[in-house]
């Protein structure tokens, strides 16, 4: 089959008519002139004409040809040259999946291995000519000559981030989308099945299959300390594992130097763990299991904030603030004490409701302004709304509410909107709600999530910390407003507050605002990558329809098929000459011998 | 009103100078004067019973030829001239087709017709001059004027306003014109044929090789247009016989070569099939001066004709 290099250039093609269109505009028409001596061109025509119409069909057929093998050339056709070695210059993106799945050890290797060993049999058959890209699991797509991109590729190892094939396929089309050359990509992948997405494919996609059944695994996919702080003494830790059903393997929690009892884990329901904390202070959590064929998920680390838990007032004319701060107590999260006042403004960290009576707004903000809380509680909004989910909480139903406003410039401290509007501020140890703990207010003193919240506000936000965040290295992370740094193990990254921020890499990042600790980053690897059951040829065709699968191991033969083409444009531009050097001939000729 | 002892003689000049000068009758006199003043004069005489005309007694003339009665009435010597006294009868066949009515550069050059008409008038005075009885044919695809061949000096003012209210027909047939010659000729005389000879050449021939059988001289003067012999132009163009409206389309470029070989040959083979029958031919080109062109058609050693 012909392809064209330039194949905008084919809508140019009518242009070969050029010749006959004038040839039949210049015969429809001709002036007729008066002569006499028509009889001797009568007599000359008859003599010649058959030969000149020859002649004459004979030059529009080969200035047609001219024109065509012009236009083609500029279009730039190739055609396979089945049977021939090398190929035409093409450009290629490789996507060599180098995702944490790709650590996977089968039969004594990596697949990371097998791929790069295929990827090396790839480049084999490039030549200099050919444009390259390498695109890996860190979504870069660098471009290099051959030889800097087997060193890479040498070099390369089990990335931590996640490959979504799907994103790098259509990242390699939109790279060769202004590509002139036969262009192609070939996809060498472990194809795990979660790394699958959809994407058109309307570009040659050569898609090496592994012909090898991967490893049965078992990784940690979540480790959930619950809520956050931890007070000293025991507290639960829950675990969830992915993989092969049927495979068990010891696993170890770990809270610093203290490790939980052993137990025997396996895939299934969610499996808890008890650890004691002592000392308060910022402590790193663990869970792992014993070692198996795929070691990056055999072990997830996190942190916990060990603290005593808040000493707290509260009113007893909210009942729905009084039995959640009374459950609390009961659960251990909660004592009696004035460092904490939920309901109103205190003197120390205060969970503040607006006042019952609108008139005693004044006082409230006066009082907001004397402790240098920037914000202020403004006129009533009476509707039926939803607030916005957000990590705080679920969506629940607002009735009515107190508008919050800012007094400085840009809002910071909000942890829960309505309608996009502030309605659960923080500022220092002071967070303000939007509405009465009250059903006529709001849904929430009903709704489950309100003990955990009231937790939340006064453990952990009255506090100025925030909650645990979990990311994956390379998926972006909402980070809190107050954040502007980020830190692990002495490295340092300056960040926007309220901004997504990727991590590079698995671990624990420490928040910071100036040289308070607001919470923490987990940082593990994809949940996903955990299971390594491979896409079914089926799968694959289903998701990327056209695309050309093929073994790995011969997937350097199938390589270069859009480019394994010869170029037609020399022979055409040949042939043009030598249809020019026809045209002027026979032009000549007819001339003279008409 | 041009002379010999004009400025230039008319008979030199471009055919289309010449054309603008005036009436047919007083340009054809210029032509002639001039012609005939690079020519000896030749007034033959000869007698014969059939009167002609008078003319002015010289000294020398017989006195028997003294028209007495004249000499009575108007006091003057008149001698008598008669139709015998002329050397030649001839008889000017002019061809009046629809093809002749045409100029390859119109405005700059005359039509052949037009020229053909000049030569003719200019011919016949020539001819009258000399006291040959000179008549005249004009055909087209029919007999359109004849007037018989008289030797008198108003005879050619006869021929000359016969001329000039002549017009171009439509299609070509000389036969039936040059068989009407033979019936005028009764003895042996000259026809000059002046055509374009855009006609059944066969025919033509045969008619002219049946006059030439009867014993006349003809001459067969081939009025031709420049732009007849040359083809020019690169565009396609649709070239139509005005007679026969038939048509050929070509790009005047491409066969320009060819065409001129082949009015070459034609011209060639006009020539040496008269010539083998005895018939003089001359292809005059309209842009020639009329003198050169009728020095070159009616001069031969011996004199004129």
């Amino acid at each position: 089959m012909i392809g064209f290099l330039n194949p905008l250039w084919l809508w140019a093609l009518p242009l070969a008519t050029v010749p006959l269109i004038l040839h039949l505009v210049a015969r429809r028409q001709p002036p007729t002139v008066p002569f006499p001596a028509v009889r001797y061109l009568q007599q000359v025509t008859r003599d010649h004409r058959r030969r000149l119409k020859l002649q004459h069909w004979l030059l529009l057929l080969v200035r047609t040809l001219l024109m065509l093998a012009l236009l083609l050339a500029a279009a730039g056709p190739t055609v396979a040259r089945d049977g021939l070695s090398g190929h035409a210059p093409a450009a290629m993106v490789l996507v060599l999946d180098n995702s944490p799945s790709s650590g996977a050890v089968t039969d004594g290797t990596a697949m990371l291995d097998r791929l790069r060993q295929a990827a090396g049999a790839v480049l084999d058959k490039a030549t200099t000519e050919d444009a390259l890209w390498l695109v890996t699991a860190d979504g870069l797509a660098r471009r290099a000559p051959v030889e800097v991109l087997r060193t890479v590729i040498d070099s390369l190892t089990p990335s931590e981030i996640r490959l979504d094939l799907g994103v790098a396929i259509a990242q390699a089309r939109d790279i060769l989308a202004d590509e002139a050359r036969p262009a192609e990509v070939v996809v060498l992948s472990d194809l795990q099945q979660s790394a699958l997405s959809g994407v058109a494919i309307d570009a040659p996609v050569v898609v090496a299959v592994p012909a090898i059944v991967p490893p049965t695994n078992l990784g940690v996919a979540a480790l959930d300390p619950g809520p956050q702080p931890w007070s000293p003494g025991d507290n639960r830790v829950r675990v969830r594992l992915l993989g092969d059903s049927g495979r068990s393997s010891p696993m170890a929690v770990r809270l610093g130097d203290r490790a939980s009892r052993p137990q025997l884990a396996s895939v299934g329901p969610v499996l808890e763990a008890s650890i004691a904390a002592s000392l308060p202070g910022w402590w790193p959590l663990t869970v792992e299991l014993d070692p198996d064929e795929f070691r990056a998920d055999d072990r997830r680390a996190t942190l916990v904030r060990v603290i005593p838990v808040a000493k707290a007032q509260w009113a007893p004319s909210n009942a729905y603030l009084a039995a959640a701060a009374m459950t609390l107590r009961e659960g251990g999260r909660l004592q009696d004490g004035r460092e904490v006042t939920l309901g109103w403004l205190g003197p120390g960290a205060s969970v503040v409701e607006p006042p019952a009576d609108i008139a005693e707004l004044g006082s409230i903000n006066r009082a907001l302004e004397r402790r240098g809380v920037p914000w202020r509680y403004g006129g009533p909004v009476v509707r039926e709304e939803l607030s916005d989910s957000g990590r705080l909480l679920p969506p629940v139903r607002v009735a009515r509410r107190l508008r919050l406003s800012y007094a400085g410039g840009a809002a910071r401290g909000v942890e829960a909107t309505v309608g996009g509007e502030p309605w659960i501020v923080r500022a220092g140890e002071v967070v303000l709600l939007g509405s009465r703990l009250d059903p006529t207010w709001t849904g929430l003193p009903t709704s489950a999530a309100f003990v955990p919240l009231i937790d939340a506000l006064a453990n952990r936000l009255v506090r100025g910390e925030q909650e645990l965040l979990n990311g994956a290295p390379g998926a972006p992370v909402q980070l809190p407003d107050d954040v502007d740094e980020v830190t692990r193990e002495g490295r340092t990254w300056r960040v926007e507050g309220g901004a997504a921020w990727r991590p590079p890499a698995t671990g624990v990042y420490l928040l910071q605002s100036g040289p308070d600790t607001l919470g923490a980053l987990a940082v593990n690897l994809d949940p996903r990558e955990s299971e390594l059951a491979t896409a079914s040829r089926a799968q694959i065709e289903a998701l990327w329809s056209g695309a050309r699968l093929v073994s790995l191991d011969r997937v350097a033969e199938a390589s270069f098929a859009a480019g394994a083409r010869g170029h037609l444009r020399t022979p055409l531009l040949w042939l043009a000459l030598l249809l020019g050097l026809i045209e002027m001939g026979l032009a000549s000729f007819q001339r003279r011998t008409a | 009103m041009a002379t010999t002892h004009g400025a230039a003689r008319l008979d030199l000049l471009d055919p289309f100078e010449v054309s603008r000068l005036g009436g047919l009758e007083v340009v054809t006199e210029g032509l002639v004067e001039g012609f005939l003043a690079g020519l000896h004069r030749s007034p033959r005489r000869g007698f014969s019973v059939e009167f002609a005309e008078h003319r002015m007694y010289q000294p020398g003339d017989e006195l028997r030829y003294v028209d007495w009665k004249l000499l009575g009435r108007k006091d003057r010597l008149y001698v008598k001239q008669f139709e015998e006294e002329t050397n030649l009868r001839a008889m000017i066949v002019l061809d009046a087709s629809r093809s002749m009515d045409w100029s390859g550069a119109p405005g700059s050059r005359l039509t052949k017709f037009e020229y053909a008409r000049r030569l003719s008038a200019a011919l016949s005075l020539v001819l009258l001059r000399q006291r040959d009885a000179t008549g005249l044919v004009a055909f087209d695809e029919t007999v359109r004027l004849t007037l018989p061949p008289r030797v008198s000096r108003a005879h050619w003012m006869r021929l000359a306003t016969a001329l000039g209210a002549l017009q171009p027909g439509h299609m070509t047939a000389a036969a039936p014109a040059l068989q009407g010659v033979v019936e005028r000729l009764r003895r042996r005389g000259l026809v000059v044929f002046i055509s374009d000879l855009l006609l059944d050449q066969a025919s033509a021939l045969h008619a002219l090789k049946f006059l030439r059988h009867r014993g006349h001289s003809v001459l067969v003067l081939h009025v031709l247009d420049p732009g007849e012999l040359e083809l020019d132009g690169p565009a396609e163009v649709r070239f139509e016989d005005p007679e026969t409206a038939a048509a050929v389309v070509l790009r005047p470029r491409d066969w320009a070569e060819v065409y001129r070989k082949t009015v070459s040959d034609a011209i060639a083979e006009w020539r040496v099939r008269l010539r083998r029958e005895g018939i003089r031919y001359h292809a005059i080109r309209t842009d020639l001066p009329f003198g050169r062109a009728l020095r070159e058609a009616l001069v031969r050693p011996g004199g004129i004709a």
